[in-house]
């Protein structure tokens, strides 16, 4: 973001939204790359992965739970008898048993008939009975459908039963896996935590070295180009703490060195990694510069979160060392040359 | 010329938008009008208590008519009923109990109003959504002009509002987003109308050091001034803000304004509470940019303050009207993401020049267009402008439906409408 700037004098808010839109677009990309896929994958693998939301007895949990019991048989009964339809007509309620003597009663049922429907109506109490007779036949027959469907249903319960007696034996392997998984995710997450430490310990050496790079070629840009202006901002406007360096008056400078001091003019201001142009004055100058301030200069220019971090116990081990291997800056060398040149 | 203003709050101390609006517009046109103001006795926009006594009394040397509220607003009634016509189909009989029910509901002021009408020229009605502007339209059309102060909330669907907007004889918009929401809502085209927006008596001089001073808050400042409430968009600016500080160690969020939400606790986050215009204008002066996460907005007059002293603005957006004004007015960025507010943030901090440009226009722009002279005069001009008028022009004001008509409930819910309007700035048009 430092690096946006805006040349002219009359600003127009839609395109620099629009280059603010642009920036970020190119820095998130159009789509997701291939390093954030992995990221987000790897962000919920170790969601998935993180022992701590793992529960130690897990397997002891489970092995608590209450396994579901085996299906009971249905038990077998004997089935209903179902009785015959009783058939019944007109003629029903006047039939008598089979001979001359049935054949008689029958007789005088016909004729003493006129007689009786002066009493009561029989045909209506035939036509109800034999309507409930065919009624009865129907009832049958659906129950007879039912009693085969009960009989279907019940085989595949049968067959239910001895899926769930094969799936308790399933569970069983399944807490097995369980216990092996929870065992060597616990091993995992231990490995990680050490991984992590050596990473934290090679960073700490990795970031030694960039300060000490860092050192070393502010002392070589030192050495090899005086010091430019004192205008303590950068190019892009941006105000940035200087170190605090005490002016020291130079000696006299010395017949025959100029040349060196001259020799090149380039490395007046250097770049910082931004691209920000960075004058020479606000580097530590002086050919008389003590230990100490040679010391801040291999620090570099730290930022925020560098100079609240304290000194890992291995950078401050080999600060010393890079003190010695920093060159001599006690040898005189040639003076910058003043400003107004 | 006489004038009525009508609203519903007026008091010297009363801070909200459009009672604030109201009193300056009325304060200013009292210079070139005799100008009276009908409002009520309520002093709370939540309960409508009567707080102040009726009859009249002088504010700012202008008069002030003041008449009770029948009742106070029941909470839950008034939930229930936001729900019927925000969330259902409904009929106009629930809408005009919606009304009653949000109050301030004073049928004695609208009596007078109508009783004391043909003694004005003009009433100036603030606020299109409460009761006194909707009857009170109703009972001088003639006279009308509506200052809407109008935002993207579901009761701009409601179709009683639509006939206050084609009532009326002009309208004083805010902003170019609201007079389109406007029109898209009710194609009140025809009506007369003006983008006129408000001023604002901005301290010439303030002092940034004072402020630093007293507070004793050193590096670079991000500021908000308004009601600190979740549904100005402070929830998320907080969020942000915070996820920000891992960048911008140093910067700290200075908050003004009356908290309705609980504040993070946070060393770089300040809230100094209410404080006084004198306080307020060094405040901002001292900040390097003016912060405005709201999400439905008017028209903000402290993105207006900021400008006129010179200031930058980082504005939500999401809402249609800053987005428009930091556009028209090349002063302020805007942010719809985190990954924006932290951009834009960054832009205005590290880049001093764009900053500084920002801010020259923003005064520019606020001198230009939003200082009172201009105001006054676009008040002005429109009045005449109404006077050159047939005279007898009317408003065509349609009746209420009948009993059972106003039952029927074939009308939207307001959201649903309010969904369906175009969204974004009205760029592409200038004061």
């Amino acid at each position: 973001m430092a690096e946006f700037n805006i040349q002219s004098d009359s600003v127009d808010v839609t395109k620099v939204m629009a280059q603010i839109r642009r920036r970020i677009k190119e820095k998130r990309g159009a789509d997701y790359t291939e390093e954030q896929i992995r990221e987000l994958a790897s962000v919920k693998l170790e969601r998935i992965l993180d022992p701590k939301q793992v529960r130690s007895d897990l397997v002891q949990h489970y092995q608590k739970l209450e396994s579901p019991k085996g299906l009971e048989p249905i038990a077998q009964t004997e089935p209903a008898v179902i009785p015959d339809a009783v058939p019944f007509d007109e003629e029903t309620i006047y039939s008598s048993s089979p001979g001359l003597k049935g054949r008689l009663v029958r007789l005088v049922r016909r004729v003493m008939n006129p007689v009786l429907r002066i009493f009561l109506n029989p045909d209506p109490i035939i036509f109800a009975m034999a309507r409930q007779a065919e009624i009865n036949k129907l009832t049958i027959q659906l129950l007879q459908r039912q009693t085969d469907l009960v009989e279907r249903v019940n085989q595949q319960f049968e067959r239910v039963g001895k899926k769930f007696t094969a799936r308790e034996d399933i569970d069983k392997l399944n807490f097995e896996v369980l216990n092996n998984l929870v065992v060597e995710m616990t091993r995992l997450a231990v490995d990680v935590k050490n991984h992590k430490m050596r990473v934290e310990s090679v960073a700490g050496r990795l970031d030694f070295d960039e300060r000490r790079n860092r050192a070393l070629e502010s002392v070589v840009q030192r050495q090899s180009s005086p010091a430019a202006g004192d205008d303590g901002r950068s190019a892009e406007g941006r105000e940035e703490p200087r170190p605090r360096n005490r002016r020291r008056r130079r000696s006299r400078r010395r017949p025959g060195t100029s040349t060196n001091a001259r020799s090149d003019s380039t490395t007046t201001e250097s770049s910082d990694k931004s691209g920000a142009a960075v004058p020479t004055s606000e580097l530590p100058s002086g050919s008389e510069s003590s230990n100490a301030e040679a010391s801040k200069v291999t620090q570099g220019k730290p930022s925020d979160s560098d100079a609240a971090r304290p000194p890992t116990a291995s950078t401050a081990a080999k600060r010393p060392t890079s003190n010695a291997e920093t060159p001599d800056t006690s040898t005189p060398r040639p003076n910058p040359p003043s400003n107004d040149q | 010329m006489k004038l009525a203003v009508v609203v519903q709050r007026y008091g010297a101390d009363l801070n909200g938008g459009a009672e604030l609006h109201a009193r300056y517009i009325a304060e200013h046109l009292a210079k070139h009008a005799d100008v009276e103001v009908l409002t009520t006795c309520a002093t709370d926009y939540i309960t409508w208590r009567n707080e102040l006594e009726p009859g009249m009394q002088l504010v700012n040397g202008v008069p002030v008519y003041r008449f009770p509220v029948r009742n106070e607003r029941n909470p839950v009634d008034f939930g229930r009923q936001s729900t019927k016509v925000f969330e259902e189909t409904h009929s106009i009989e629930a809408e005009l109990a919606w009304l009653r029910s949000e109050g301030p509901t004073s049928p004695a002021l609208i009596s007078e109003l109508r009783r004391r009408a043909h003694t004005y020229d003009y009433c100036l009605f603030f606020s299109y959504r409460y009761y006194h502007a909707y009857h009170g339209i109703r009972a001088t059309p003639s006279r009308a002009v509506l200052v809407p102060t109008a935002e993207r909330d579901p009761a701009l669907g409601l179709r009683i509002f639509a006939d206050s907007f084609c009532s009326v004889r002009a309208i004083m918009y805010n902003s170019f987003e609201e007079q389109a929401l406007i029109n898209q809502v009710s194609g009140n085209n025809h009506i007369p109308s003006v983008v006129v927006g408000i001023g604002s008596d901005v301290e010439t001089h303030p002092e940034p050091a004072r402020f630093r001073q007293a507070t004793g808050i050193g590096g670079p400042v991000l500021i908000y001034v308004g009601r600190i409430d979740q549904n100005k968009g402070c929830n998320e600016l907080f969020d942000y803000f915070q996820r920000y500080l891992q960048t911008a160690p140093a910067l700290t969020l200075v908050l003004i304004g009356k908290p309705v939400m609980d504040l993070p606790v946070h060393p770089n986050i300040r809230h100094l509470g209410f404080v006084t215009d004198q306080e307020k204008f060094d405040a901002i002066a001292a900040a390097d940019a003016l912060v405005m996460p709201s999400y439905y907005e008017s028209l903000s007059m402290v993105t207006l303050e900021a400008w006129a002293l010179g200031r930058p603005v980082l504005a939500n957006a999401r809402c249609d009207v800053l987005c428009g004004q930091c556009v028209r007015s090349n002063a302020g960025l805007y942010y719809e993401n985190y990954e924006e507010f932290a951009a834009t943030l960054d832009t205005l901090r590290l880049d001093v020049t764009l900053r500084q440009q920002l801010g020259r226009n923003g005064k520019a722009y606020f001198k230009t267009h939003y200082s009172w002279p201009v105001i006054e005069s676009k008040y002005l001009d429109m009045l005449e402008r109404l006077d050159r008028q047939d005279m007898e022009y009317v408003p065509q004001l349609p009746a209420l439906p009948g009993w059972i008509r106003r039952r029927q409930r074939t009308i939207p819910p307001g959201r649903q409408i309010v969904d369906q309007l175009p969204t974004g700035p009205a760029t592409g048009r200038s004061l």
